[in-house]
């Protein structure tokens, strides 16, 4: 996903001169392309995201357009209060492209996940949030964020998630997709976890006969109000995945919303539990653990309308 | 716009009775901080700075940026004095309901950016300055700090930066009054010899009585005229709550208010 959002953003720098790129030191082997061709406009901002935020803030003041590349701790929590003051607070042309969502930098260990991210930028007014399931899907969120004006964060995988969308579709920020109906329960999700409950809902029908509609919600803010409690309402239940804790995410903003309705199910928030996770691992490997395969989430599902 | 044209020392006399004019009594704090840089305001918005006030937002203007963004009542006087906006808006300074905070906001015309937490506003300038770096029309970028603010270390990051990339649009001002949040800067983090540790990091260094109009008058218009490949620090000398005897040099001044009896005592003085 990361290759295919760089190669998006080279193309914008390539027909924009009001485009920016800066990086807190990262980008080995994805950047150098970026780099020698826009030496006045791609910044390597060195291990200093504070400055990278204020800096970022400063050129979109100055009317740039402006991308800013880390891994997503180091892009969201270092620089928190600069993204809320500096960038949010003054509404400021700025999008923060986080990479490693989830577990996707498994074996580095919990300093380098990104299980906390959503949960502390839902609540900073002025901010989009975005988190495509795929390479497809996040080229077509860039271009739509270029032509926006506002602060936005999008959540990326690493390298070599599984394709999702067979081709480019007609995306909408801010309106979720329904990748399947069913009758008896809905599964929401986001980002590249998607697959696994793609699968997952393929084990649910034809093992179990358990008829699952699974809902993309790749706009985490503004949220889809009304896709949330159109397909909720008449399930046996909800459930909501996320490669993220279940503390203040995607299950947080669903659980939000239908609380304020009548005649709504219960939600199960399936996420990373609120501990510090002691094993490394790959992603895949760490996601099984972790109850976030497509077996691990067939069994919580099972296991919540027994 | 000539200094010559304009009286600086009857400007900076007015601006502090601006000051203290739209001072809430007992409500608004940071008093001594404005004071202190009056002077500094004085010389960049009467001298210095290229700006329109009809045009806030000309793309060929210089840039001011205050750090320090709790010193909004000098900002505020400032901008109303120089035409941003009718002087009858400072009344709206900390009241219910008013368009002017006790810390900087970009709502108002001649704000260029929202400020209040300290460390930011030169991160910022960086970011205006690189967006600048390459245009034909160059301008100046300056951004107004306080001693105690460079205890952050998001400064230093920005110092490191634009010292490495040369960024000679850039001016850094400290508003050096030698006092801070829980006492002098001395007691809680001295700087030192702040020149010797700026410098080394390729900025040129100057210092200078940030109370005297024509040491001020120079050293801007040096800096400005000057393009040698480094940015510019310049270390203002400043006396915290300057103008008001009981406030002078005094770190409280950072969060003494005064009431309405007071108030009218030193518009008196003033």
């Amino acid at each position: 996903m990361r290759t295919e959002v760089i190669e998006k953003i080279y193309s914008l720098m390539k027909l924009d001169k009001n485009v920016y790129l800066l990086t807190g030191d990262l980008g080995f082997s994805v950047l150098e392309k970026i780099e020698r061709e826009f030496p006045k406009r791609f910044v390597n901002m060195g291990v200093a995201e504070q400055n990278m935020m204020g800096t970022a803030t400063g050129l979109a003041l100055s009317g740039k357009k402006v991308f800013v590349y880390s891994i997503i701790p180091f892009a969201t929590m270092r620089c928190f209060e600069q993204i809320r003051d500096d960038i949010c607070y003054n509404n400021a042309n700025v999008t923060i492209i986080g990479v490693g969502s989830g577990l996707s930098y498994g074996i580095l260990g919990c300093t380098h996940f990104a299980l906390e991210d959503i949960a502390i930028l839902r609540c900073l007014p002025n901010i989009s949030i975005v988190s495509p399931c795929d390479g497809i899907e996040a080229v077509l969120a860039i271009d739509y964020i270029y032509s926006q004006s506002t602060p936005v964060y999008i959540r990326i995988g690493k390298k070599e998630e599984p394709t999702i969308y067979q081709k480019t579709y007609p995306f909408e920020f801010g309106k979720g997709v329904i990748l399947s109906r069913g009758t008896d329960i809905t599964i929401f999700s986001t980002g590249t976890i998607l697959k696994n409950v793609l699968d997952a809902g393929n084990i649910l029908k034809d093992k179990y006969h358990i008829s699952a509609s699974i809902v993309n919600l790749h706009t985490i803010k503004p949220i889809d109000i009304k896709l949330v409690v159109q397909e909720s309402r008449g399930k046996k239940s909800v459930f909501t995945v996320e490669e993220h804790g279940q503390i203040g995410g995607l299950g947080s903003a669903v659980a939000e919303i239908i609380s304020e309705y009548d005649k709504m199910p219960t939600l199960t928030r399936i996420g990373t539990p609120d501990r510090f996770i002691k094993y490394i691992g790959s992603q895949d490997y760490l996601r099984e653990r972790l109850s976030l395969s497509p077996a691990g989430i067939v069994k919580i599902i099972r296991n919540k309308l027994s | 716009m000539k200094s010559s044209k304009i009286n600086l020392s009857q400007v900076a006399h007015n601006l502090r009775k601006s000051i203290i004019e739209m001072l809430v009594p007992k409500e608004s704090h940071h008093i001594g901080c404005s004071l202190s840089i009056v002077e500094i305001l004085t010389v960049l918005y009467f001298h210095t700075l290229h700006l329109n006030p009809r045009k806030p937002k000309d793309p060929n203007r210089d840039i001011f940026i205050l750090s320090k963004g709790h010193a909004a009542a000098a900002l505020y006087a400032t901008l109303a004095t120089r035409g941003f906006f009718p002087h009858r808006i400072l009344k709206e300074y900390d009241t219910n309901g008013g368009i002017l905070p006790e810390h900087v906001t970009k709502v108002v015309p001649g704000v260029e950016v929202s400020t209040g937490s300290l460390g930011h506003g030169l991160p910022i300038g960086i970011g205006f300055a690189i967006a600048n770096f390459y245009e034909l029309t160059k301008k100046s970028i300056y951004v107004l700090m306080s001693d105690g603010e460079l205890n952050e270390g998001s400064n230093w990051e920005a110092i490191m930066f634009a010292g490495f990339h040369k960024l000679d649009n850039l001016v850094a001002i400290i508003d050096a009054n030698g006092q801070q949040g829980y006492g002098s800067t001395k007691k809680v983090l001295d700087l030192g010899e702040l020149k010797d540790k700026i410098s080394p990091f390729g900025w040129n260094t100057y210092e200078t009585d940030g109370h005297n109009l024509d040491e001020l008058t120079s050293i801007f218009r040096l800096v400005k005229q000057q393009s040698n490949g480094k940015p510019n620090f310049i270390i203002a000398h400043t006396i915290k709550g300057k103008g008001i005897p009981q406030f002078e040099g005094k770190f409280e001044s950072h969060y003494y208010s005064i009431d309405e009896e007071m108030k009218k005592k030193i518009l008196k003085s003033l």
